[in-house]
């Protein structure tokens, strides 16, 4: 397939404003599934799109549909840490599929950064609307320069970890947070946990978290670094910044 | 700058709900669902139409959500764009797997209602201070609306030379044209 980079994007506008059927669908979906120029093309026009998404008349829906959708959840939800292979992939599963694969949605460096920073601003507005009020957040990046979890320092001196996406956890290892705070003292653990879930963080025996303050996350054995200090791999890390 | 402190701040609690989702926390999801339930409805009833089939869409598409939460990545994308393409795509493949002009035709003697928008309607709805809008404000008056016409009811080209009646390959070609004028323009 020789298509140049504006064949692609003509057809991921297309594809995106949803006006193609046929073969013409099946080939985006085709390029959709495997071109990462494409995959990044089609991406941008849906954001760009999804602002007349946004126009359309809201229509509160009853409680019975929230009863109807709650009802089919899965009753005991578990972390998605194992996705299981799609053991039978229908043809209406395929774009659930795209849409669910990694390679989807490339990013680009900068805009990892962007979203850093319009994230932290946006968590910290919207954490104080729901009546708490983070003084300090810390978007932590892993080494993909991608935000991998967000640290919210209250004002009261509680912290909680927020993660942003799933983080494998092998057999055996534990993910621990740490802090560092005082370089002679070195990196203080605020907590442990087995996969990535959102969690209250121990800095209350600790001196008052201040701005630049290191987070970062490193995968330990099970039950947390027999040294205290960092022993394994260091996932994602971040220095935290006063929330607007 | 306002509106888009509004967006920004709804976006991370947003994002944090979905991070809560993928952790298997059904409140989180309820949260999403106050919030971006009725709009969802409002996509897709442009398509679809029928309250009964736009909520049966809505119902599959946070079902999809709950799922995928964990696959959503705010670095790629703004959470709104990732919720409101799965309800559109499902409301899309709802309409094209069940012959739409059946639908289309038959409404009214079924005692469904038309409140079909007119496309200016989304341009009205959007905010001044958005690109998109500006851009859309380039574009002659008929095209803006064949293209509006186009995305809020998931119409295929076909479906629009039909329902204008134009010739097909001409449809195609404004259409396109008014996509490049739109990335010239957004570029």
């Amino acid at each position: 397939m020789s298509l140049t980079r504006d064949d692609k994007d003509m057809l991921a506008a297309e594809h995106a404003m949803g006006l193609i059927t046929g073969e013409e669908a099946d080939q985006a979906e085709q390029l959709l599934a495997s071109d990462e120029e494409y995959i990044e093309l089609y991406a941008r026009w849906r954001e760009r799109l999804s602002e007349i998404d946004g126009t359309a008349t809201r229509q509160p829906p009853g409680e019975a549909l929230w009863n109807r959708i709650a009802s089919a959840l899965p009753v005991a939800a578990k972390p998605q840490s194992a996705r299981t292979p799609a053991a039978s992939r229908s043809q209406t599963l395929r774009l659930k599929d795209l849409w669910d694969s990694l390679g989807f949605w490339r990013p680009a460096g900068l805009v990892a950064a962007l979203a850093a920073l319009v994230l932290a601003t946006g968590l910290g507005l919207s954490v104080r609307e729901i009546g708490r009020q983070p003084v300090l957040v810390a978007v932590l990046m892993t080494e993909n320069n991608q935000p991998g979890a967000i640290v919210n320092v209250m004002a009261d001196g509680r912290a909680e970890l927020v993660p942003l996406s799933d983080i494998p956890v092998p057999d055996g290892r534990t993910l621990q947070i740490w802090t560092l705070w005082d370089r002679v003292r070195g990196p203080v653990s605020v907590g442990l946990a087995q996969s990535a879930r959102r969690l209250d963080l121990e800095l209350k025996a600790l001196p008052r978290t201040t701005a630049t303050q290191l987070f970062e996350i490193t995968l330990e054995p099970v039950g947390g670094s027999p040294t205290g200090r960092p022993t394994g791999p260091v996932l994602m890390k971040g220095n935290a910044t006063t929330a607007l | 700058m306002e509106q888009q402190d509004k967006d920004n701040s709804q976006d991370g609690l947003l994002a944090g709900s979905l991070a809560r989702c993928a952790q298997g926390e059904q409140q989180a999801l309820r949260l999403i669902y106050d919030s971006e339930a009725p709009t969802m409805v409002g996509i897709a009833m442009r398509v679809l139409r029928r309250r009964d089939m736009a909520e049966e869409c809505v119902h599959d598409a946070f079902l999809q959500i709950f799922q995928k939460a964990g696959s959503f990545d705010v670095s790629r994308g703004s959470p709104r764009a990732w919720m409101y393409t799965i309800v559109r795509n499902r409301a899309l493949n709802i309409v094209r797997g069940e012959a739409r002009t059946d639908l289309v035709d038959d409404f009214e003697p079924m005692g469904l209602t038309d409140d079909s928008e007119n496309p200016e309607d989304a341009m009205l709805r959007m905010s001044d201070t958005r690109a998109l809008k500006r851009c859309l404000e380039t574009l002659a008056p008929v095209r803006r609306k064949i293209l509006l016409l186009a995305y809020t009811d998931g119409l295929t080209h076909g479906e629009i030379a039909g329902k204008i009646g134009m010739p097909l390959g001409t449809v195609k070609s404004w259409i396109r044209r008014s996509l490049l004028s739109l990335r010239e323009c957004l570029a």
